[in-house]
């Protein structure tokens, strides 16, 4: 085998594609040739860099850049959409400021008295807002109002309690102090607890007279409410 | 092979996805093809966009007689390659910038792997493509078309319409000239290497 002869073959026997005669004959020569030895050698280094070389990659933009010039710009899909569209929901600020919106009118709505579990037709009419709202209000006002004398009506109690305690202290506070404590005085309550004094069962007047004003209209609605036998 | 004739067939029917998926699916190979011819980055993307046009204005003239539509598309890329080769020879023998140029912009490398393994990879493939630049276009092509781009010998000889036994010929000399060339440049880069070294 010549040297032509053997470079002429030396892909095919680098790649396997040689019968088994012309490979022993290419085989035989490259133990008697050290040049054709060399270029064996540095031929399958050009072939293992080559197939070893990556594969490079275009630039990111190089797709939109060709469908731009063939098809133009596409429209996007139902999908795409979809996503541009949610998109902006998604984002935290976004989703916080609707959470709050949805906090403050659900607060709104339970204190216009609308109930969402039994919600009817009816309670969407804007009259119908305009008419609870006003009516809780009012209620609201007058539970206010209530709260308000009830706190005035025992402060009184105790301004007067107070007032009797002080009176009773400096008038026969010292001397009756020696007094057995069980005798049953003439102002005794009625639940057997022993009074202060007997100036106390006087005292009362006043605190019955508070108490008897504030009893008659209930007397009254009790005999409202009491349907006759 | 399925998947591109039944994309190549919707995009004929004018849904312009099944050409997006279609020009996913090949991109990368044809700016490789372009790239490994030219050497250049800027130029192998305008030739992938020209040569994709192309292929979008022609999709009507393809038929599976003429083998895969890889194996088609391969051949409308040499074709182009061909030309624009033909093209641009006069100025590239007036002007030798272009050398420099080629040598300041690099290819985007593949996203994965280490940084020394992407400075190796580098490396290696800008020392193929110095070795590949120096051959003459028909074995320049004929070797990037077997060990760059992995086609068979049946698939080249039709991209390059000649026969198989002409192709396994120029396949042998490029690869020889090739290893040659790589062999005088490490011979080159050797005293360099060595002189750099402490």
């Amino acid at each position: 085998m010549t040297h032509l002869e053997l470079e002429n073959l030396a892909s095919d026997y680098l790649e396997g594609q040689l019968d088994g005669a012309r490979r022993r004959e290419v085989e035989a020569h490259l133990n008697e040739c050290a040049p054709c030895r060399e270029l064996v050698a540095d031929l399958r280094h050009a072939l293992e860099l080559c197939r070893s070389a990556e594969e490079v990659e275009p630039a990111p933009w190089l797709v939109p850049k060709i469908l731009l010039a063939t098809i133009g710009e596409r429209k996007p899909t139902l999908r795409e959409r979809l996503d541009a569209f949610f998109q902006p929901v998604l984002r935290p600020r976004v989703a916080y400021s609707v959470a709050m919106a949805v906090f403050s009118i659900s607060i709104i709505i339970n204190a216009a008295g609308v109930n969402l579990r039994d919600l009817t037709l009816a309670d969407l009419n804007p009259r119908n807002w305009a008419y609870q709202a006003n009516r809780t209000g009012h209620l609201l006002y007058a539970r206010a109002e209530k709260f308000y004398y009830d706190l005035r009506v025992v402060y009184e109690i105790e301004s007067r309690l107070r007032q009797i305690r002080q009176d009773s202290g400096s008038t026969s506070g010292a001397p009756e102090e020696g007094a057995p404590k069980s005798e049953p005085a003439p102002g005794s309550t009625t639940d057997g607890k022993p009074a202060a004094n007997p100036q106390m069962a006087e005292a009362r007047s006043p605190f019955t007279s508070v108490l008897g004003a504030a009893q008659v209209p209930m007397d009254k609605a009790e005999t409202r409410r009491s349907p006759i036998p | 092979m399925e998947n591109d004739l039944e994309l190549l067939k919707r995009c004929l029917a004018g849904e312009n996805q099944a050409w997006e998926l279609l020009l996913r699916a090949h991109n990368r190979k044809i700016y490789g093809l372009c790239y490994r011819f030219t050497g250049r980055t800027v130029e192998a993307e305008d030739l992938t966009q020209e040569i994709f046009i192309k292929v979008f204005q022609t999709l009507k003239s393809y038929n599976q007689a003429q083998g895969t539509f890889t194996t088609w598309l391969t051949r409308v890329a040499r074709n182009h390659l061909v030309d624009h080769y033909r093209r641009t020879k006069r100025d590239r023998a007036t002007s030798s910038l272009d050398d420099e140029e080629a040598g300041e912009v690099e290819a985007r490398p593949s996203p994965e792997g280490s940084p020394t393994a992407a400075v190796e990879s580098r490396e290696r493939r800008e020392l193929i493509q110095e070795g590949l630049d120096k051959l003459s276009p028909d074995l320049r092509e004929a070797v990037i078309l077997r060990d760059l781009q992995d086609l068979d010998y049946e698939e080249i000889a039709r991209v390059l319409g000649v026969p198989q036994g002409t192709v396994k010929s120029r396949i042998n000399r490029g690869r020889l000239e090739l290893a040659r060339v790589l062999k005088r440049m490490d011979l080159l880069r050797g005293p360099a290497k060595a002189g750099s070294e402490p």
